[in-house]
């Protein structure tokens, strides 16, 4: 069944959205060659957001495909079978087309947002690097979303990481981002030996690198080799959590979005946080799940258990480290901490029979989660171009200065603190529902309790901008309509999610069936 | 074809859309202000009556339409608007008093700065009547409930720069709370013990209207009612909670007919009318709200005859009518009620109307400082009289057969409480020809302060047509003709009628109106004489019972220094515990900062740390 088959010429119509992204990244990177120097990069942005949306499309063409409407159950089911390419290492299914959406309309949106920022920065030399970086980049997100087994998860975490090395540093001409850039590398470099580390352990135990195998083969390693399946486990947990900046793994965060050009922070938020969840969710739900039927159970429970930790205390301490922070960015770094809290909790609690849409409430929030981080980030932008400075306190008596951008920020900030009538409060609510339908009250207790610690910073932002009138600074705050494009894109889908959460939550229910798209075989 | 009637859902929009526009373009445009509100709500009084057309056909069948709003676990929230031939009726009702008292309006308050703002909190309100109307769930409707709650508090207060206007709005708020809190309880209930936890109005029937079978006890019936009722005595202002309604009289007086007369103090009405199957299925539920809303219209009718300040006076005369509306209910006769609430919604915001005509000529609201304004205010004087013989119960006016029906469905289930209305009726006959003979015959017995002239005609044409409906709506449902109660409920109901009712409700009426005459026309009784032979009575009606010095003594007083006792238990031990821990958040927040200084090895060995730590927490979890 897994054994391994070249590619066919039909294989790569699957491999498309790839393929487009990879092929697009090569004609860029000669066509910055060829440009004249005069010529404007935004050109490359442009033709960058176009092979985002071209992939983009391929991805939505598939999912239709593979969901075909109105077909008898049997065909459907046969559509939705999902397709395994060279011997089962790549997967393309629904969780993977999901979230593959996710992930590119993120990016489309953080390439508008560097056209509006980042081609007024000085401090960013070389502009076309910033847009063509991010294909492969994106790229590498889907692969680590659709990786079947521990190599290509690893090379597709290799691809995001060192593309995104390369565009935290992008600021040359800032010291700030220099040390950013070099944090970066020596943490996310802590991170790959982490979580090479356990998948040698893994392969060791299990003889197989493949997800599909676990299932069979983890049960039996365990009996034999208890200490070192823990071992395996752990430290892919560990090294992911550096990825996803949960708690105690977070302090790189702060830094790095600091110094990294903001949509560039903003895509290390969404996109490198979304993929290394979706990599955790995966691997988990092919591996650690299974332990759980049989002599494993004590270790397959643990590995969710120490998720669920890990969880409280990104919770916890992203709200508690945020008390205290004054720099726009950085207090985002930390909400962002707070956020991955709760997007482990819906795969931390594991699939139950009473319990099922984990993955709906986790996709739910990544969604409400990008587009109030992407327009939050967005609305930075604009502030520190108005004030030449990142601080809070250019957020002061912005709704005298532009009432329309401080009132799409509240909605952003409503969202945050998962007020409603926003996303925000639905995504948490469902995550909420989730945790307290498997009887996991102590998680729901952390979720609350940081949840109204984080209303002190948020509400001070709200604060500053509707309450301060600023008598001292008058800088003019100027919105590039590409970024107001972002912003009100994002807070309209916010508002939209905060009416009617339930079109989207049904319809990744229907798409989504945890037999055929989650449980590798 | 009921084209009109699956677009019904746009009436509340028209009014919507008039106060976002209204919002949005501010005070100066004061002239476009008053056009863009009235048309908003021609509109939805157009749309309306197209509804009600088709509703007259009938083979029409009850329409509901709505999407789902929320899915949490298996329960589904749906929104959606309903289309009843109750329903199309209440449409007709709240968008023709709105229309006219939008049109009304613009001459009223002509002068005043913010007539935009009342424009756009009218159109509000028009728009959350209409949805609470059109609702076809409890919690929609409440949601609606609560809103024209808010719209009348912001009313009510209007002109905040008064004192009394603000206390008013306070008290009307917070008094219809406390009916709020019953009603939201017995939605709880219902939606716990309702098969699927349905909420929809069309299930309740359902589920209620079959008897007793076995879905929901007796006991669970019957206190789902009274929690429902609460929230009926608040919102239409019935004994106890009535101490709002006068009080909110300090809002502009188109305000008092539209909201405080017509439609929203009918809202109680309609609710029951809504829910009248959990009414009907509980013997006990049925007595309460029958003797409350007795009590209610005699009580207030009493203090009526001793209050003198007009817009008082039809205040508590809507209290009484509100009372005869809901012992109609209680008594098991819908139709009576909803044909009350019919009558008395053109009548009494024909009174409300008109008063304010005479207050916007002489600028005060005593009535012993008027006198003599028949011939200086003619269409006012004579509108006003067709209100007031309606409202007295004077065939063929319109509030004579409405109040007959009801007398008459009490003759035949409950004599005593029968009694009580006609005494009622009395009462109202002589306040309101009290009322009449005061301010409209005889001299004047302070000098006005200028000469007093009819008002301007956009006042008066309102005026004009709601008087043709209070003499017209009537023959809707006459003893020899129940068309209206066929149509409301299907036939199923017993018409009630019966000489007897029709002779005593007519001589009360006379007699009372003759009373008042010799007392206050003709003057050949004393005005002072029942006053003097029985002093303590005289006082006791014009003080309100002293009910309000009742509720300050016993429960505000109360209340507040049980707020003060918690007060310090705040401030002293939550205070506190809140200061303890923000000072622990804090500090830890500090902490953290600190620990994470920015120096890439320490955040290496807080990673390793912080994996030992973890492994530690798992593994040692197995061994404690």
């Amino acid at each position: 069944m897994n054994e391994f088959m070249p590619l066919t010429w039909n294989d790569t119509l699957y491999l498309a959205p790839e393929l487009i992204l990879a092929a697009m990244f090569l004609i860029l990177i000669v066509t910055d060659l060829i440009l004249p120097l005069r010529t404007n990069r935004a050109l490359i942005g442009w033709l960058s957001l176009g092979g985002l949306l071209l992939s983009l499309g391929f991805v939505v063409w598939r999912m239709i495909d593979m969901n075909p409407s109105g077909a008898s159950a049997e065909e459907a089911a046969k559509a939705g079978q999902a397709i395994s390419l060279l011997g089962a290492s790549y997967r393309v299914d629904d969780f993977g087309n999901l979230l593959k959406i996710i992930f590119l309309i993120g990016t489309s949106l953080i390439v508008l947002l560097g056209l509006g920022s980042t081609q007024k920065d000085d401090a960013v030399a070389d502009k076309a690097e910033f847009y063509y970086l991010l294909l492969p980049a994106a790229a590498g997100a889907m692969i680590m979303a659709s990786s079947g087994n521990l190599v290509t998860l690893y090379i597709g975490l290799e691809l995001l990481s060192i593309t995104t090395y390369v565009l935290v540093g992008l600021r040359k001409r800032s010291s700030l981002s220099a040390e950013a850039a070099f944090k970066y590398v020596v943490t996310g470099g802590i991170a790959s030996a982490f979580v090479l580390f356990g998948m040698s352990y893994l392969y060791g135990v299990t003889g197989s690198v493949s997800l599909a195998d676990f299932p069979a083969a983890l049960p039996q390693a365990f009996t034999d080799y208890k200490a070192l399946v823990y071992v395996g486990f752990f430290f892919l947990i560990a090294g992911f959590g550096i990825k996803i900046a949960a708690a105690p793994f977070h302090a790189w965060a702060p830094d790095v979005y600091q110094g990294a050009p903001t949509p560039i922070s903003a895509f290390l938020a969404v996109i490198a946080k979304g993929a290394a969840l979706a990599a955790v969710f995966r691997f988990l739900y092919s591996s650690a799940f299974f332990l759980s039927g049989g002599p494993g159970k004590q270790a397959g429970d643990d590995v969710f258990f120490a998720l669920l930790v890990i969880a409280a205390a990104a919770m916890l301490v992203g709200t508690i480290s945020a008390l205290r922070q004054k720099q726009a960015k950085r207090l985002l770094a930390l909400s962002g901490v707070a956020n991955a809290g709760y997007l482990l909790v819906p795969i931390a609690i594991s699939v139950t029979i009473i319990h099922s849409n984990n993955f709906s409430e986790f996709a739910y929030y990544l969604v409400a989660y990008l587009l109030m981080n992407v327009g939050a980030f967005a609305v930075v932008t604009v502030i520190a171009r108005a004030a030449g400075h990142e601080e809070l306190k250019g957020f002061s008596g912005l709704y005298y200065r532009a009432p329309w951008t401080a009132a799409a920020m509240l909605i952003f900030i409503l969202s945050l603190s998962g007020l409603p009538v926003t996303a925000g409060f639905f995504g948490k609510l469902f995550i909420l529902l989730g945790a307290a339908s498997v009887k996991a009250y102590w998680l729901v207790a952390i979720m609350a309790v940081s949840t109204v610690i984080s209303y002190y910073f948020y509400f001070g932002i709200i604060r500053q901008m509707f309450m301060r009138s600023n008598s001292d600074e008058e800088d003019e705050v100027r919105v590039p309509a590409v970024t107001g494009v972002v912003i009100w894109i994002c807070a309209a889908a916010t508002v939209a999610l905060g009416v009617l959460p339930g079109p989207l939550m049904k319809g990744i229910d229907t798409v989504f069936s945890i037999q055929a798209d989650l449980f590798v075989r | 074809m009921d084209q009109f009637t699956q677009t019904a859902w746009l009436i509340p929009l028209f009014p919507f859309a008039a106060f976002l526009l209204l919002t949005a373009l501010g005070r100066s445009y004061r002239r476009a202000g008053v056009m863009i509100g009235s048309v908003g709500a021609l509109a939805a009084l157009v749309m309306s009556l197209l509804v009600f057309f088709e509703r007259l056909d009938p083979d029409a069948v009850d329409y509901s339409e709505g999407f789902n709003w929320i899915t949490l676990g298996d329960y589904t929230l749906k929104i959606g608007f309903e289309v009843t031939n109750l329903n199309s009726l209440m449409l007709i009702i709240v968008t023709l008093v709105s229309f006219l008292v939008n049109v009304y309006s613009a001459g009223y308050m002509k002068k005043d700065e913010r007539i935009t703002v009342f424009y756009g909190y009218v159109a509000l309100f028009t728009f959350a009547m209409l949805g609470l109307v059109l609702s076809d769930n409890m919690l929609v409707f409440y949601i609606f409930w609560e809103l024209v709650g808010v719209c009348s508090f912001l009313l009510v207060g209007f002109w905040y720069a008064k004192p009394a206007a603000r206390a008013a709005a306070k008290k009307a708020f917070i008094v219809t709370r406390i009916g709020d809190a019953g009603l939201l309880l017995g939605i709880i209930v219902l939606f716990w013990y309702m098969p699927g936890h349905a909420l929809d109005f069309s299930s309740i029937h359902n589920v209620f209207s079959e008897g007793q079978s076995g879905a929901i006890t007796m006991s669970i019936t019957t206190s789902i009612a009274l929690l429902l009722f609460m929230g009926v005595i608040g919102k239409s202002g019935q004994f106890p909670l009535h101490v709002w309604l006068p009080d909110a009289m300090e809002g502009p007086t188109p305000i008092s007919a539209l909201i405080h007369a017509a439609t929203m103090v009918a809202a109680g009405v309609f609710l029951l009318a809504r829910t009248f199957d959990i009414f009907e299925a509980s013997a006990a539920a049925m007595h309460t709200v029958a003797y409350f809303g007795g009590f209610t219209a005699i009580f207030a009718a009493m203090v009526a005859l001793a209050q003198n300040d007009i817009k008082r006076i039809l205040a508590y005369s809507t209290i009484s009518q509100l009372g005869y509306m809901v012992m109609a209910m209680g008594l098991g006769s819908m139709t009576g009620g909803i044909f009350h609430l019919f009558t008395h919604a053109f009548f009494k915001a024909l009174l409300f109307l008109a008063a304010g005509s005479v207050i916007h000529a002489v600028h005060t609201q005593n009535i012993h400082e008027m006198g003599g304004l028949g011939s200086k205010m003619r269409i006012t004087a004579w509108t006003f009289g067709i209100g007031a013989l309606s409202l007295s119960g004077i065939p063929p006016f319109s509030g004579f057969w409405s109040k007959d029906a009801i007398l008459a469905s009490a003759l035949d289930e409950n004599p005593f409480l029968f009694v009580v209305g006609l005494a009622a009726a009395f009462c109202t006959a002589l306040y309101m020809s009290r009322l009449f003979f005061i301010v409209f015959m005889g001299k004047s017995s302070v000098r006005q302060p200028r000469e007093v002239r009819e008002s301007s005609k956009s006042m008066t044409i309102p005026l004009l047509v709601l008087a043709v409906l209070s003499v017209g709506a009537g023959f809707v449902e006459t003893p020899w003709n129940g068309w209206l109660g066929s149509w409301l409920t299907g036939g199923g109901e017993e018409v009630h009628a019966s000489a007897a009712a029709i002779i005593a409700s007519i001589a009360v009426g006379v007699l009372g109106i003759y009373v008042g005459w010799l007392m206050y026309g003709k003057g050949s009784i004393e005005r002072g004489a029942a006053a003097a032979k029985a002093p303590w009575l005289a006082n006791l009606l014009e003080r309100q019972y002293y009910i309000n010095e009742f509720y300050d003594l016993v429960i505000v007083r109360s209340v507040r220094g049980i707020g003060k006792s918690l007060a310090a238990f705040d401030e002293y031990v939550i205070g506190g515990a809140v200061r303890f821990f923000g000072f622990a958040t804090v500090t830890g927040g500090r902490m953290l900062t600190r620990m994470n200084n920015g120096q890439t090895q320490v955040f290496g060995l807080t990673a390793v740390i912080g994996l030992l730590v973890i492994i530690a927490v798992i593994v040692g979890r197995r061994f404690w």
